[in-house]
């Protein structure tokens, strides 16, 4: 499939978008602004730009832990600003300060958040993908999940009754070779993942994680087959994390040379020479794309560092729906 | 020899030493083996011994569930569990097949496992990273619950955990990693079901345990300013409790203040004191006070975690409500 020099250029956007989001994050985390653990998605775009793409506002989408990038995606424009400013635990954050990097929801466009249990969210799925069969409506469920993550218990489980029910379910395998430092192939028996999937007759495949157009392509068969009443797919995305497994992770478990190989296969440098060798889209065109998105961020950056902090009672609402939980005397 | 080193450092030579020592004790978790774990609390343990030290993939499940299985044919498993919080996912395991075995067995057999696990909250990571997990643990005989706060205690405690024959849940409090402290080269070993008397008083008791011990000692420090004499008890087997220890001292001070991390409700703040209204009520001089965390998840932003977890400001208002009464 070639889709669109527009839709190219649209999706190209989107990652450069991600990247720069994650390299102000990174910076600000590094420097100490931004408090607790980060983990970024430098050198995954393509997996998530290209999945959120095809998805509709109402379709459920689950992020994992390193998924500012599908998280923002999914946002409406007006509200990047406040999915920065959350991540800052500020006030004005899209959670309120309350959950951080980690813990982005999002109802209105169906984020339906991260849990910080590994393999939480691989079963809450189920749930949201069992809602749509229960009442006839045509949204789907997407949820990403990483190569260690595949360990879990709960992934076993929830595609057994994903495949047995035929839920509309597309697991994202995002496999960036590591889970913080275990190689995939030293925890798992499989070469390929997908693999894993044979097991419950759940169709698979493995793909080049960082051709957007190779992600899109796949995820829009899974997503057919699950509008269509057939059951979920899983997806293996092959791609690399940039960075460590959190910002500051010196990453000292990867063989030399494996990172500057990975940088090669770039999914903005890729998508960037198609562009400009295919489309015949100029660099300085490309360039101002650019320069467009890092004063877009910019914005994002000063709302969250001129935003307040939380005051003490957002600490004590909301833990029931009803009733409510004593602060401090 | 004493020399002054980490808490985490005391960790990782008990495992060294003990591994040393008996040839069926392994380790076993993510991470642990290769990187030295999550925290570096198990470096150098693969380098010296590659087929006892086991990197899983995400399987909190079968980490444990193998650690029982092993544990049932002599081996003695070290698991770590990285943050305390995941062990949600394998509560199965412990709290069914770990904390019975020995019971379903006769004693013929038991799971003689260590289970490590990272608690407590202060370091800015929310709901699933934070929380004080052990009142999960501590309404199931058959599991014993370790709590140290210093690294003299942290390592000849689990030595202890180690040689024990019962499944032990070791926790390590995040806030304590880098606290350091005096701790013997030699291999030694510290009692189980034992608490400490960790400063000697008249006045008033205060039972604390891991990074909360911080807060008695630094109250006793201020209250002996106004000629207040502190009692600290530190736990440190949290469960089996060592009751002796803490009545005999609130029987002498006849005052009570219980600093604890986590949430109020059912927190073993809660099991001391009526364990104390219980048995010696006729000797109290006021009613016991508890600090604790709120009853809330822990949330992310720097002043809502600080807001949510005791202060010291807390402890100093218990302490002179107490004395004042
Ligand atoms: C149940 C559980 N176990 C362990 C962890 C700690 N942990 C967080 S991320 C991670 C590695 C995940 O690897 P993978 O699924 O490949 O995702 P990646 O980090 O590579 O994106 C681990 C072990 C956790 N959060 N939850
Ligand atoms: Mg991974």
């Amino acid at each position: 499939m070639t889709i669109t020099k527009e839709h190219l250029l649209k999706v190209y956007q989107d990652m450069v978008l991600i990247r720069r989001f994650e390299e102000v994050v990174e910076k600000y985390s590094k420097n100490g602004t931004i408090p607790g653990f980060i983990h970024l998605s430098i050198g995954q775009e393509a997996a998530q730009a290209g999945v959120i793409d095809t998805l509709k506002e109402t379709d459920y989408k689950f992020p994992d832990h390193r998924g500012h990038g599908a998280i923002v995606l999914s946002s409406r424009p007006e509200d990047r600003k406040t999915i920065m400013a959350e991540i800052f635990g500020k006030k004005t954050g899209i959670n309120g300060g309350r959950g951080g990097s980690m813990h982005i929801n999002d109802l209105k466009v169906r984020n339906m958040g991260f849990n910080g249990i590994q393999g939480s969210t691989v079963v809450t799925s189920l749930g949201t993908a069992f809602a749509s069969f229960y009442n006839h409506t045509d949204d789907v469920t997407v949820v990403f999940m990483g190569d260690g993550t595949l360990g879990e218990g709960t992934c076993h489980e929830s595609m057994n009754m994903a495949a047995t029910w035929k839920l509309p379910l597309i697991y994202v395998l995002i496999n960036n070779q590591y889970a913080i430092s275990t190689k995939y192939t030293e925890s798992h028996p499989q070469e390929y993942l997908a693999d894993w999937a044979k097991g419950y007759l759940v169709p698979s495949e493995t793909i080049d994680g960082n051709d957007i157009e190779v992600v899109i392509e796949s995820t829009q068969k899974a997503i057919e087959r699950a509008r269509k009443g057939e059951g979920p797919t899983l997806i293996e995305m092959m791609t690399y994390r940039w960075q460590g497994h959190f910002s500051g992770d010196p990453a000292a478990y990867r063989p030399q040379g494996e990172l500057e190989s990975w940088k090669e296969k770039c999914p903005i440098k890729q998508t960037k020479s198609k562009l400009m060798n295919i489309y015949g889209i100029s660099e300085l065109d490309l360039d101002l794309i650019q320069r467009k998105t890092e004063d877009e961020v910019e914005g994002y950056l000063q709302f969250s560092l001129a935003s307040p902090w939380p005051s003490t009672d957002d600490a004590t609402s909301w833990v029931y729906s009803d009733i409510s939980v004593e602060g401090r005397k | 020899m004493n020399r002054t080193i980490t808490f985490a450092k005391a960790i990782n030579e008990a495992i060294h030493q003990e591994m040393d020592r008996d040839e069926k004790v392994f380790i076993i978790g993510e991470d642990v083996a290769k990187m030295g774990g999550d925290f570096g609390i198990t470096s150098g343990i693969w380098k010296k011994w590659p087929h006892r030290a086991f990197d899983t993939a995400l399987s909190e499940s079968a980490i444990i569930g193998l650690s029982c299985g092993a544990a049932l044919c002599g081996l003695r498993p070290v698991a770590e569990l990285m943050f305390a919080d995941f062990i949600g996912v394998c509560y199965d395991q412990i709290v069914n097949n770990a904390a019975k075995l020995c019971y379903m067995f006769e004693g013929k057999a038991s799971a003689q496992i260590v289970v490590r696990a990272v608690t407590g909250g202060g370091i800015r990571c929310a709901y699933h990273h934070s929380q004080c997990i052990e009142p999960w643990l501590m309404n199931i005989p058959g599991l014993v619950v370790v709590a140290p706060a210093t690294p003299y205690e942290a390592k000849g405690l689990l030595v202890s955990a180690i040689r024990s024959n019962n499944p032990v849940i070791f926790l390590e409090h995040k806030g304590l990693y880098n606290k350091k402290g005096d701790v013997p080269e030699e291999l030694y070993d510290l009692p189980l079901y034992e608490s400490k008397v960790v400063r000697k008083g008249n006045d008033i008791t205060l039972v604390a345990a891991m990074s909360m011990v911080d807060f008695a000692l630094r109250a006793a420090e201020d209250l002996s300013k106004e000629g207040v004499s502190c009692e600290i008890i530190n736990p440190l087997t949290l469960f089996p409790l060592d009751k002796e220890t803490i009545i005999n001292s609130v029987a002498k001070t006849g005052r009570l203040v219980i600093i604890q991390e986590g949430p109020k409700f059912m927190g073993y703040a809660a099991e001391i004191g009526s364990m104390v209204y219980e048995d010696i009520f006729e000797y109290l001089k006021a009613p016991m006070k508890r600090v604790t965390s709120l009853d809330t998840p822990m949330p992310f932003s720097p002043g809502l975690e600080d807001y949510v977890m005791p202060q010291y400001a807390d402890v100093k208002k218990a302490c002179s409500e107490v004395m004042s009464f």
